[in-house]
């Protein structure tokens, strides 16, 4: 399935995807900026800010109740990191007006509803000083609650440790002191500016997603220029660099940062994607056949790629005394990949996984819609098929090609404290 | 086959084959994916069983998670590579009470599904593959037990429950795991794992008939197991204690509150409580109910908060969570807003609102293969009508959704599991 492209304006892309097969009609409009320390943290307000309440519906009650009368419509905001960029996402889903009675009429108050709360939050000229306040809150506790999912808190301690001083070192939330240093003003203009000059996509799926596109272009303000955003950095690897932590865990949580100086404008870079899946993407991959099912060391064991910025990280959890052991053999894996110690099967199975992920988003309005953050972010869209045929001729040479880059930046380890009772934060 | 039509325009063919098994395909067109589940009627709720040769046996508590992990070992290799090498992947989950296997795949949708029927249907076991896999067992509960969501569902379920086996984990403890034998694990494997005892649900773009006569004509014979009737531990209505606590490497704390309930209900009666439950407790905990918003203007709850019914044939509660900073504030306004929800009666309006709410629920959730196919087969084991959920949900009115909270949010029967961050954390 493929999106058509309409320029609606300097700055404002539609893509529409006009089809029958799902019961639900999906819009999606993301807005992308630089990531940067003060824009990041104030844009992650926003999301936490529009759910409270609009100019027409000014508390969370009136919402959730609105979108009960259409049918379990929902309205979903959420700040997203692609690269250097931070974006901001509104997203609207609603059950397609053919399944529905009067479906035309309730298409059109959704929709409306949609860009009502996502463009007019309530409030006079700010955001209403109360809800600024406790979401400000709510933010906070966001950023300190990342500690209670052990993956996700050591992933992004190895990211924030690695990128030190990069901008994509910023959490996609910012982070705490900015948070606290925020004023309702400034945030609110902010966000104002990012609806009316930042570059803005729009993407609809659905049976209606034409009427639907032309109700929304009613909606979205046009805008002038395009602010133009700078592509990511690129760092060069120093000595690799070991970072642990201790905490009151059962268990020890393992994250290895690699560069991969490739990304996705880059030659190589469907190779890096399958060199990467022949490492520790799939349950035939390399990492789980070694780590996990030869050695027994952990559960899980995975690699995955960040193709706009460059990295590669490795993700394990694995009993705590066993943390040699296990560094040990992940570090063979990658060795294995770069020389090329690779069979056939391997690398068959690996690109026709791929592939799989690849046209199965096919069957998901959001599958379809969100694998093409990257191609946003790039200025350079890729369909399915594009990418399928790009997979399909990778082979060895250029996996090592793409793999012989790659390079260990930092280990990062989260262990359970040596007695109960010790400090945490011993980097 | 026998044909079930399901709102939103679709249909579910189902066929009962000869050996038992049963045959459930939905069929979703322009879908490129195809997705299959064959799904055993065993989980963990069920370690005491009597068979007609053995009497009664109790086995250790994680067996059926144990055979999950141990049935994608073959002599020649793993079954992941088997249906990589097809293009496909391959998973598998328990529950309390179902194992099901599962795999999704875009090309050669036959041959995976014929080697889904192959592999479940073999079991090799070695003692030392027996013994190697306890290692990464014992990694998987760990990692269970530094979550935080896990670690607060377990202290309620022990609190709520004296004897029924739901009180445990569904993977066991290390301790129970480290105690499974390779004879226990075989003999599992073949009193549950009989196609009698087993489901079926492939959706996708296909032919039904197609997809049930390539299983009538494939699916793997199987010497017959005894039959076997599951023993559930009498368990008191009491609770075993109504408040505990436990200390993790968290940011704040965290509260969940549990009613018990009697397990009573069967069939469609089972799923008109659970629709009833469904929209009372989005009174309680939606975000379109009052106490939702006078919850969130307190700060007592923020977006973690949550309500569920969970009702099945052999163990039923009510559970509400949420993250807080004062647990014990928290504890009381819920209790207020309970007991006036209870007193004052339920608002007929609000309630037809949730309903147009669930109507589209239920609609867009077709598009998930994943989920209707899971639900599908819970259905089916539990004796719950899918296909039925709309028009049952139409009936369901305010007095009934009002009797059912006074009914089962019984104080009495109710405990409260707290965790609070340790005192040298951060």
């Amino acid at each position: 399935m493929k999106f058509t492209q309409h320029e609606l304006g300097p700055g404002v892309r539609l893509h529409l995807c006009p089809t029958d097969k799902f019961k639900t009609l999906t819009c999606k409009v993301f807005i992308q900026q630089e990531l940067r320390p003060w824009e990041a943290a104030s844009t992650a307000l926003v999301p936490l800010l529009l759910r409270r309440g609009s100019q027409k519906l000014p508390t969370t009650l009136d919402l959730a109740r609105q979108m009960e009368e259409l049918y379990a419509a929902d309205f979903g905001s959420d700040v997203l990191k692609i690269g250097e960029r931070q974006i901001l996402e509104f997203q609207f889903q609603m059950i397609d007006p053919s399944y529905l009675p009067q479906g035309n009429m309730l298409m059109r108050r959704g929709l409306e509803t949609f860009w009502e709360i996502a463009s007019r939050p309530y409030g006079n000229g700010s955001f209403h000083e109360p809800y600024f306040e406790q979401e400000k809150h709510t933010l906070l506790q966001e950023l300190e609650g990342l500690v209670n999912d052990k993956r996700a808190y050591a992933l992004a301690r190895c990211t924030a440790l690695m990128c030190q001083g990069e901008p994509f070192g910023i959490y996609k939330y910012g982070d705490a002191d900015t948070v606290r240093s925020l004023a309702n003003q400034e945030v609110y203009g902010h966000y104002q500016k990012l609806l009316h000059s930042y570059p803005l996509d729009i993407f609809v799926v659905g049976s209606q997603a034409e009427q639907a596109a032309q109700l929304l272009a009613e909606l979205i303000p046009g805008r002038e220029g395009q602010i133009q955003l700078e592509p990511a950095q690129q760092v060069e690897v120093g000595q690799p660099r070991y970072f642990e932590e201790h905490m009151d865990v059962q268990q020890a949580v393992v994250v290895m940062g690699y560069r991969t100086n490739t990304s996705y404008l880059d030659e190589d870079y469907y190779a890096l994607l399958v060199g990467n899946g022949i490492l520790g993407g799939f349950a035939h991959s390399k990492l789980f056949i070694n780590v996990r099912e030869r050695a027994q060391l952990a559960y899980y064991v995975w690699s995955s790629l960040e193709g706009s910025k460059g990295l590669l990280t490795i993700s394990a959890g694995i009993g705590p005394e066993q943390q040699g052991q296990a560094l040990q053999i992940i570090e063979a894996q990658v060795r294995e990949v770069q020389e090329g110690r690779i069979s056939p099967e391997e690398l068959e199975q690996t690109k026709l996984g791929l592939i799989r992920s690849m046209n199965s988003m096919n069957d998901s309005p959001s599958g379809l819609i969100d694998r093409n953050l990257i191609g946003i972010v790039h200025d350079r869209m890729r369909t399915i098929e594009e990418v399928v045929e790009s997979i399909a001729v990778v082979d060895r040479k250029a996996v090592v090609r793409a793999m012989e880059k790659v390079q260990l930046d930092t280990t990062y380890i989260l262990r359970p404290s040596p007695q109960k009772g010790a400090d945490h934060g011993t980097d | 086959m026998e044909q079930i039509s399901v709102p939103g325009g679709e249909t579910v063919f189902v066929e009962r084959l000869e050996n038992g098994l049963a045959v459930l395909v939905l069929p979703r067109k322009q879908f490129v994916r195809t997705y299959g589940v064959l799904s055993v009627n065993y989980g963990s709720l069920d370690s005491q069983f009597q068979t007609a040769g053995q009497g009664v046996v109790e086995v250790p508590p994680g067996i059926a998670h144990f055979l999950e992990h141990k049935l994608f070992e073959e002599p020649d290799g793993s079954v992941f590579d088997r249906f990589a090498a097809l293009g496909g992947s391959v998973n598998a989950f328990t529950s309390y009470s179902q194992t099901s296997y599962l795999f999704t795949t875009v090309e050669n949708w036959r041959e995976s599904l014929l080697y889904l029927l192959e592999f479940v249907n073999r079991l090799h076991l070695t003692e030392e593959n027996v013994e190697k896999e306890k290692g990464i067992i014992e990694q998987e509960l760990r990692m269970y037990a530094d979550h935080p969501d896990h670690r607060i569902l377990s202290t309620l379920l022990e609190n709520l429950y004296h004897q029924h086996p739901v009180r445990l984990d569904i993977g066991g403890t290390v301790e129970s795991v480290r105690r499974i034998t390779k004879g226990e694990l075989e003999s599992c494997y073949h009193i549950f794992y009989q196609p009698g005892n087993m489901a079926l649900v492939v959706v996708g773009d296909l032919d039904p008939e197609e997809t049930c006569a390539l299983v009538r004509a494939h699916y793997p014979r199987r010497e017959p197991g005894p039959s076997v009737e599951r023993l559930d531990p009498q368990e008191p209505s009491s609770i075993v204690k109504p408040w505990a606590e436990a200390e993790l490497p968290i940011s704040r704390p965290r509260y969940m509150l549990g009613f018990k309930h009697d397990p009573i209900w069967r069939g469609e009666e089972l799923l008109r409580m659970q629709i009833a439950m469904a929209l009372g407790l989005r009174l309680v905990a939606g975000r379109s109910s009052q106490a939702y918003a006078e919850l969130y203007e307190a700060q007592l709850i923020d977006d973690s908060y949550w309500a569920s019914f969970r009702g099945h044939p052999r163990f039923a509660h009510s559970l509400l969570s949420s993250e807080t900073d004062e647990p014990e504030a928290l504890h009381e306004r819920l209790r207020g807003i309970i007991n006036r929800l209870q007193a004052s009666g339920v608002d007929e309006g609000e309630v037809e609102r949730l309903k147009k709410g669930f109507f589209g629920m239920f609609l867009a959730a077709l598009d998930s293969f994943e989920y209707t196919a899971n639900r599908i087969t819970a259905q089916y084991f539990e004796g719950t009508p899918y296909h039925r959920y709309l028009e049952i949900l139409q009936g369901v009115t305010a007095q009934e959704v009002h009797r059912a909270l006074c009914e089962l949010l019984d104080w009495e029967r109710s405990s409260v599991s707290i965790l609070r961050p340790v005192k040298n954390h951060g």
